[in-house]
């Protein structure tokens, strides 16, 4: 991690969140989901890989996710993630709930 | 242990971690990094795998239990680095707990617990209260009496006429229903031929439907038992049938003689029915009205109709809707219908009062709730002792584990990780702990309960249960958080990297930290203080009962009851009995006297009357005896004055008397010879008859060392049906005992030798309790100063070992050993007495419990004090002279060049 003054630390709590959202499309490997992290917040947001797992087995643990060995592409086989249903919906509240968070601290910046 | 899907959830997670790290390694290489270089980068991306996995694991669903899994196997392999202590430590817990318990679960079974029937909160006990025996409206008593105190508390009594009792029945039939008891009295069994004898209580044919109780076998008493056409049956106790009758099922039907007359058995009580107190040693039940005809025929009044003889005791189920209150005034009333005249003296008359009765009656539960709350004590503050030494023992530990602890701290550990670690490892010594207290428990509940036994009669016996179970689970959790939580918390918040660095030499804040390590020491001497004193206390007070003189030779004397009225001896045929079996056995080889009484001496019980001189009315409570002639002579010694009783005064039944020296000097020395004597008592309307004192007899102990009443000696009469045998033998009674026995069956084979012991078996059966007490507290006391040199060791040898450094330089700068040896038990002797003077308050104020259990009731006196302080002090120096002693021999040298 080279240290960059552009880059963000996350705010406790929306790692899981941001999981969600990387898998609302497609089934991702834990490397494929930190990837997606790095390339959709243009390299802002900054997560430790590792961490990952933590989050990722404790969404696992909660039923939002599931996860099966897959082989990936022509490489080794990997553990692959996917939203559950419940995750979906979670996902969707979690994200609406943001919204308004975000645009009500906007809302008071920019007055 | 292993848990499910663990090690493949661990592979799992092994790869998962693999495969990224490989997947962002292969990304550098594309990068043109080597393939080490890659590697090492993609680590760095990655952050700890290490960590990241731990956190992982924790968001597995068992991971708490794979934790503590952990824990336990790490902290069974920390006790086995140091068994002896474990071992110790476990010990003094199962100790501590398993005395507790044993305590406690006594403790339930005579105070609190309830009666083992159903609904036990409807039964009340009927009583009545007044200043004393109501001498204008009964004659005779046979029940308990608790007398009143000087304060104005009155003297209550449970019993009433029968008369009374069917009248309360008929009366307040609508709100209660009453049933009687009379007290257990031993009687001579015949059961197929087998002579024995057993504990017989009457009671009303209502008894067992009154308390709900069922049958396990047959049928119990039945109000038509009651009835005179009624076949005579008995019904007994499970413990009984079992025990004597083989638990044979085939007893129901059969016959059983009592006292020589047949019964039937009709049934054997379910097993959980203990009787009417816990300890009950009634045996046999049957109906009131079946025996008192028998009892009649022997003499006795006839209770059934006699409103001046109350000797029957009654308990009532109140009906739902009922409350002792309503229930009182009917009582009342109806009570006083069945006097056979007005009292004298209304305020002197005796008031009806109910008392609770669920928990049976009260006598064993008010003659041992002080007894057994000061042994609670007592064993309370030695577990507490017990935790205090180990809570030490852990501290220490912790501080030699500093390094660890400190490791794991900087790679990670979270504090509350560590405090579980070190909680879990307490946990497991307290719960090995309560595991092996079990048998402890057991043992001192059984111990207890034969001392509580009525004088040795028939042991309380205190099975393991779920109480037992559970109290010793509740005290296992308390000696945790006692000893476990606060080392613990010590332990695990030494949080500073500076213990890496230290070695033996550095002082820094360890020796403050000892200071809790002294607190704790000193608290445990304080507490040791209470133990030592209570145990040299009621020692001393065993010792000075055994030590009084009795005023007779203790030794040498054996004695037993032989029952000539219930083996079909008449009353004319009984006197010309004793008088040759006096004869017979006097002149058996071995024997150098006999002498026969109609109460058994020292048996604490017995005759008791208020007697009075003819021209005095003042009163004096005497314990009264009839005897044979060669009785005083061997027992009192030779008479003071006058003359003894004789068999011509036995045969005439003449109206004589022999009183003690005591009660002579009392009445005003030797001229009270010739003057009559007199108790109440004999049949109803009669004038008390009139005894001539004839001699004056020694003051000797009549029925226990612990009291000396007056005594009065009469001439044995023809109404002893049974009476006590005392022979001084030539040498060890056991020895004589074997002829003495074919004397008696030389006379009749039939007739039994009951309650066989020698005098000093029958003196120390009166001393039951004070031996509980020294027993019991000495041996608290030991392992509590024990526990206490232990400990004090410990900390003083710790902290000599932490100052090496600086002792070694104070002996290079020219210190002399002498100042070093001096210095360190200086240290030790100083919190030993800061201990000694914190617990001395605490001995006063436990000193008012104590004193009520005293013969001589004063606790605190200067010879036991200063033997306290003197043993207190010695054991203190021992502890401390061996560090201090180390401390001395050290050479500044070693010490210099250990850092």
């Amino acid at each position: 991690m080279q240290g960059s003054s552009k880059k963000t630390d996350l705010l406790q709590g929306t790692l899981d969140l941001l999981i969600l959202k990387c898998l609302a499309n497609e089934p991702l490997h834990g490397y494929g989901i930190a990837q997606r992290l790095l390339v959709t917040s243009r390299e802002i947001l900054q997560v430790q890989q590792g961490s990952l797992y933590p989050a990722l087995h404790r969404l696992e643990r909660k039923g939002l996710l599931k996860a099966e060995w897959k082989e990936s592409g022509n490489g080794p086989m990997a553990k692959v993630y996917s939203l559950t249903a419940a995750g979906r919906k979670h996902l969707q509240q979690e994200m609406d709930e943001w919204r308004r968070y975000a645009g009500a601290v906007a809302m008071v910046l920019e007055s | 242990m292993s848990f499910p899907g663990k090690r493949n959830a661990n592979d799992d997670l092994q790869r998962e971690v693999e495969h990224h790290l490989h997947q962002l390694a292969a990304g550098y290489e594309r990068q043109g990094y080597s393939k080490a270089e890659s590697l090492l980068l993609a680590k760095r991306e990655f952050g700890g795998t290490e960590q990241f996995k731990e956190q992982t694991r924790d968001e597995w669903r068992f991971a708490w239990l794979t934790g503590l899994k952990q824990d336990i196997v790490f902290g069974l392999r920390m006790m086995r680095k140091t068994p002896m202590i474990t071992v110790a430590a476990i010990l003094s817990l199962a100790l501590g707990i398993g005395a507790n318990t044993g305590i406690a679960a006594l403790m339930d079974m005579i105070l609190w617990r309830s009666l083992p029937v159903p609904n036990a909160k409807q039964l009340a006990l009927v009583h009545w209260e007044g200043r004393g025996f109501p001498r204008d409206l009964a004659d005779a008593g046979a029940g308990s009496m608790r007398p009143g105190d000087s304060e104005g508390a009155p003297a209550v009594a449970d019993f009433f006429s029968y008369p009374a009792y069917e009248a309360f029945q008929k009366a307040v039939a609508d709100h209660a229903s009453i049933a009687a008891y009379r007290n257990g009295n031993q009687v001579s069994l015949s059961y197929q031929g087998q002579p024995s004898v057993a504990i017989l209580r009457p009671v009303s044919g209502n008894f067992f439907a009154t308390l709900q109780v069922r049958p396990q076998l047959g049928r119990l008493l039945l109000e038509s038992d009651d009835q005179p056409a009624a076949e005579p049956s008995v019904v007994l106790t499970s413990r009984f049938w079992s025990k004597a009758l083989g638990a044979d099922p085939g007893v129901l039907g059969r016959t059983i003689t009592i006292d020589q007359t047949p019964f039937t058995i009709a049934g054997v009580l379910e097993p959980s029915f203990y009787g009417l107190y816990p300890g009950d040693h009634a045996e046999i039940y049957v109906t009131v009205r079946r025996l008192a005809p028998l009892e009649q025929q022997r003499g006795e009044r006839d209770l059934l109709k006699d409103n001046r003889f109350w000797g029957t005791q009654l308990i009532a189920r109140l009906s739902p809707r009922t409350t002792l209150t309503q229930l009182r005034p009917m009582m009342e009333t109806t009570f006083r219908s069945t006097w056979s005249r007005q009292p004298a003296d209304e305020s002197r008359a005796p008031r009806l009062r109910l008392d609770d009765g669920a928990r049976g009656l009260g006598s064993l539960r008010r003659e041992f709730r002080n007894p057994l709350y000061v042994l609670g004590g007592l064993v309370g503050l030695l577990l507490v002792i017990a935790c205090v030494n180990i809570a030490n023992l852990l501290l220490v530990r912790a501080v030699a584990r500093r390094k660890e602890v400190a490791m794991r701290l900087s790679l990670g550990c979270s504090r509350a990780r560590l405090m579980r670690q070190f909680l879990t490892e307490s946990a497991l010594m307290a719960v090995l702990g309560g595991a092996v207290s079990i048998l402890f428990a057991y043992a001192t509940a059984n111990l207890l309960g034969q001392y509580v036994a009525d004088y040795g009669t028939i042991a309380l016996e205190v099975g393991i249960d779920y109480r037992i179970l559970s109290i010793a689970g509740a005290l296992t959790v308390a000696t945790l958080v006692l000893f476990g939580i606060f080392p613990a918390w010590q332990a695990s918040s030494s949080s500073n990297a500076a213990f890496l660095k230290e070695g033996a030499g550095s002082i820094g804040n360890v020796r403050r930290r000892w200071n809790t390590g002294r607190a704790l020491v000193v608290a445990q001497v304080a507490m040791s203080v209470i133990l030592v004193t209570a145990g040299v206390i009621f020692s001393r007070n065993l010792l000075s009962i055994q030590a009084s003189d009795p005023g007779f030779e203790r030794r040498n004397m054996v004695l037993f009851d032989v029952r000539p009225g219930t083996s079909g001896y008449s009353q004319d045929r009984l006197v010309e009995f004793y008088r040759n079996l006096e004869e017979r056995i006097a002149s058996t080889p071995g024997v150098t006297a006999a002498a026969i009484a109609g109460m058994r001496p020292m048996n604490v019980g017995g005759w008791w009357e208020q007697v009075q001189v003819s021209g005095s009315t003042e009163r004096f409570q005497a314990s009264l005896n009839g005897v044979t002639p060669s009785y005083l002579p061997l027992y009192a010694g030779p008479m003071v004055a006058g003359r003894n009783v004789s068999w011509n005064d036995i045969n005439s039944e003449a109206k004589v008397a022999v009183i003690s020296e005591d009660l002579a000097r009392r009445l005003g020395g030797a001229g009270v010879l010739g003057q009559r004597l007199s108790y109440a008592g004999g049949p109803p309307g009669s004038k008390p008859p009139q005894y001539e004192i004839v001699g004056i007899a020694p003051a000797v102990a009549a029925t226990s060392l612990k009291q000396r009443p007056y005594a009065v000696w009469f001439p044995l009469g023809k109404g002893f049906s049974q009476a006590t045998i005392l022979a001084r033998t030539a040498q060890s009674p056991n020895a004589v005992l074997p002829s003495i026995r074919q004397t008696v069956a030389g006379i009749d084979r039939n007739l039994p030798l009951v309650d066989v012991v020698t005098m000093e078996e029958q003196i120390a059966k009166t001393l039951q309790r004070e031996r509980m007490f020294a027993t019991l507290s000495g041996g608290f006391a030991a392992l509590a100063l024990t526990l206490s040199v232990v400990g004090l060791y410990g900390v003083i040898a710790y902290s000599t070992s932490r100052r090496k450094n600086e002792i070694g330089v104070r002996l290079a700068l020219g210190a002399m050993p002498g100042q070093v040896l001096r210095m360190v038990l200086r240290e030790g002797l100083t919190l030993a007495t800061l201990g000694i003077v914190l617990g001395a308050p605490l001995v006063l104020f436990g000193a008012k419990y104590v004193e009520k259990e005293l013969w001589q009731a004063k606790a605190l006196e200067p010879a036991p004090i200063l033997l306290t302080l003197g043993i207190l002090l010695a054991s203190a120096f021992l502890a401390v002279m061996l560090p201090a002693l180390r401390a001395a021999g050290l050479k500044p040298a070693d010490t210099l060049r250990q850092e």
